[in-house]
């Protein structure tokens, strides 16, 4: 039992060899750079401390990136939280045809994200796109979808609920399945309509499929990035640039290595908080809801 | 109320359900429905007020976007990149992932949270190290640099969801072997592995899916000889109105392979999806 057991922690050597050199390493050498002027393609490479910092924080464009993410971010995961529940449910309730359905609804999440961006990009674009196709026959003219700074942010909002609405939907949906039915029986037979079912039996059970979700969903707007970059490219302007795509532009298109590792680093610390504060706040919900 | 009216009751709002859920299922795909006419269509067909819903299809752009195009060659490397990362990762993974499930509880909690934290960087930060260093060691537009970022962005995943494959493998077995004589790498490959080659197989096509899919990374550290599919497609359709139907044929045809991994992977969906969630 002891001796077999002894040689395990070979087993790990390989998986964590492997996250130290292509993980964390980089990790920490992105940190180290952030705390240097450093314009890739030139030699010398300053010490400025925490002046990349300074500046990104001092300037407007980095808070503009980020009221623009948070704003992405909350739309988009409210609307898909909203109508991928509301998809689960649905689908709980077919019970047979449940599974074609949810087969159909789960393709705009598989689809490679680059992919499903340029199908919403030719139904949104001007003119001979699907929408405005179809707007114009009855002589209506539609807005500039992607060319409008508000209108451009809401079709980045509905693009990405358009790929991720299915992610929540099949993990509600699974957690659904997991529900012990009598309790919901029991509650109709005494006189409850679904409107209490769902407030006082179905959330309270759902809270920790509801706070998986959420935390998962933010996490990953932050590192939205695909889908913007073809179907907006942060434009027009700056109107749908995130944090993500503008750290890509100081990186990969201005070549400030340095600069684009600090607003990085920046972001971690916003995603670790932000994550940190929304587990705290729906655990003391469900706590609270419990008593 | 008596059951037999809130039966009833139930049966029309299942109905009115139904009726729901088709509509938005129609409306929801409608962007792929046209992406699919798109790639059919000649310009003729293809820009017109009203849309065009019927006219003779034509598969030439299907043709023409692969055999003249490079796309055949995009897909090799596509093909190498993820089959490198799965080769990489997948092993790497179980073992780790195996280990895991049979050391303490209390000892592999840390290590399971540290590697959801893992999951939580933003892959920016990661991509811009992967670069510079890239630069320097001449290795940018190469196989080997892409694969190594997809395994370190796979590992943690792959980690997860063959954990909780191991987990159901009852320790039993383990013992057994290890009372006939077996050293852990013995019970290990002769015992355990085959009884996880299913898990083996449903996190190697998440990992497929994920590395053939992921354009990040692919973006900044491919050039003209190793660009995958999704980098490819990218720079291609998005902005030419007049390569409309030739993009959209290109579209699809990266997605049709996806579709045909999903339909196999279905059973398994929910589980990698929430590979990550905390049990309990």
């Amino acid at each position: 039992m002891v001796r077999w057991q002894r040689g395990l922690w070979l087993f790990f050597l390989p998986s964590f060899g492997l996250l130290a050199v292509v993980l964390l390493w980089p990790l920490g050498y992105a940190i180290y750079l952030s705390f240097f002027d450093y314009y890739l393609g030139s030699d010398v490479r300053s010490f400025v401390g925490l002046g990349n910092y300074a500046d990104l924080l001092t300037e407007g464009r980095l808070w503009n990136s980020m009221w623009t993410t948070i704003l992405i971010a909350f739309g988009s995961v409210a609307l898909e939280f909203i109508v991928g529940f509301a998809l689960a449910l649905a689908l709980y309730r077919l019970h047979q045809s449940a599974k074609v359905f949810s087969v159909l609804l789960f393709l705009p999440h598989i689809v490679t994200p680059v992919v499903a961006a340029l199908f919403l990009k030719w139904m949104l674009a001007s003119n001979w796109g699907f929408i405005d196709a179809t707007l114009l026959t009855f002589d209506i003219v539609p807005p500039d979808w992607l060319g409008d700074p508000i209108w451009a942010k809401i079709s980045v909002i509905l693009a990405d609920a358009w790929v991720f609405t299915p992610l929540v939907m099949m993990v509600l949906y699974a957690a659904l399945q997991g529900l012990d039915t009598s309790v919901v029986e029991a509650a109709q037979i005494d006189g409850a309509n679904n409107w209490r079912v769902l407030r006082h039996i179905i959330v309270p059970a759902l809270i920790p499929a509801i706070i998986f979700t959420i935390s998962v969903r933010l996490m990953d707007v932050f590192r939205f990035f695909d889908i913007i970059y073809v179907l907006t490219g942060g434009g027009p302007g700056t109107a749908t640039e995130t944090i993500t795509i503008y750290t890509y532009q100081l990186g990969f298109r201005m070549l400030e290595v340095g600069k684009a590792s600090a607003l990085g680093v920046i972001t971690l610390i916003v995603v670790a908080s932000l994550l940190l504060t929304i587990n705290r706040v729906l655990n003391s919900i469900y706590r609270g809801g419990d008593q | 109320m008596s059951v037999a009216s809130i039966q009833r009751k139930r049966r029309r709002e299942t109905y009115l359900v139904f009726i729901a859920l088709c509509a938005f299922t129609f409306v929801n795909l409608m962007p792929l429905i046209w992406a699919v006419l798109t790639s059919l269509k000649d310009p003729k067909d293809a820009f017109t007020i009203p849309p065009t819903i019927i006219f003779e299809p034509t598969l030439k752009y299907h043709w023409e976007v692969w055999f003249e195009n490079d796309f055949v060659r995009y897909l090799k490397n596509s093909l190498i990149i993820s089959a490198g990362t799965v080769c990489i990762s997948i092993p790497a993974g179980s073992l780790a992932a195996y280990a895991l499930s049979r050391i303490p509880r209390r000892n592999a909690g840390p290590i399971l949270s540290a590697l959801f934290t893992i999951r939580m960087f933003p892959h920016m930060l990661l991509a811009i190290p992967f670069f510079v260093m890239g630069t320097f060691l001449d290795l940018i537009d190469s196989y080997l640099l892409l694969i190594l970022a997809l395994v370190a962005i796979n590992q943690p995943f792959t980690i997860w969801l063959m954990h909780g494959f191991f987990l159901e493998i009852p320790r039993d077995l383990d013992e057994a072997a290890a009372i006939d004589g077996c050293s852990s790498w013995q019970a290990f490959r002769i015992v355990i592995l085959p009884l996880a080659r299913p898990g083996m197989t449903v996190a190697a096509l998440f990992s497929l899916l994920l590395s053939y899919n992921e354009f990040l990374f692919a973006l900044v550290l491919t050039g003209t000889n190793t660009k995958t599919l999704p980098v490819a497609i990218a720079s291609f359709g998005g902005e030419d109105i007049t390569a409309w139907s030739l993009s959209a044929a290109g579209a699809i045809g990266i997605m049709l392979p996806i579709v045909l991994v999903m339909l196999a992977l279905q059973r398994h969906l929910v589980r990698g999806l929430t590979a990550g969630a905390v049990k309990g």
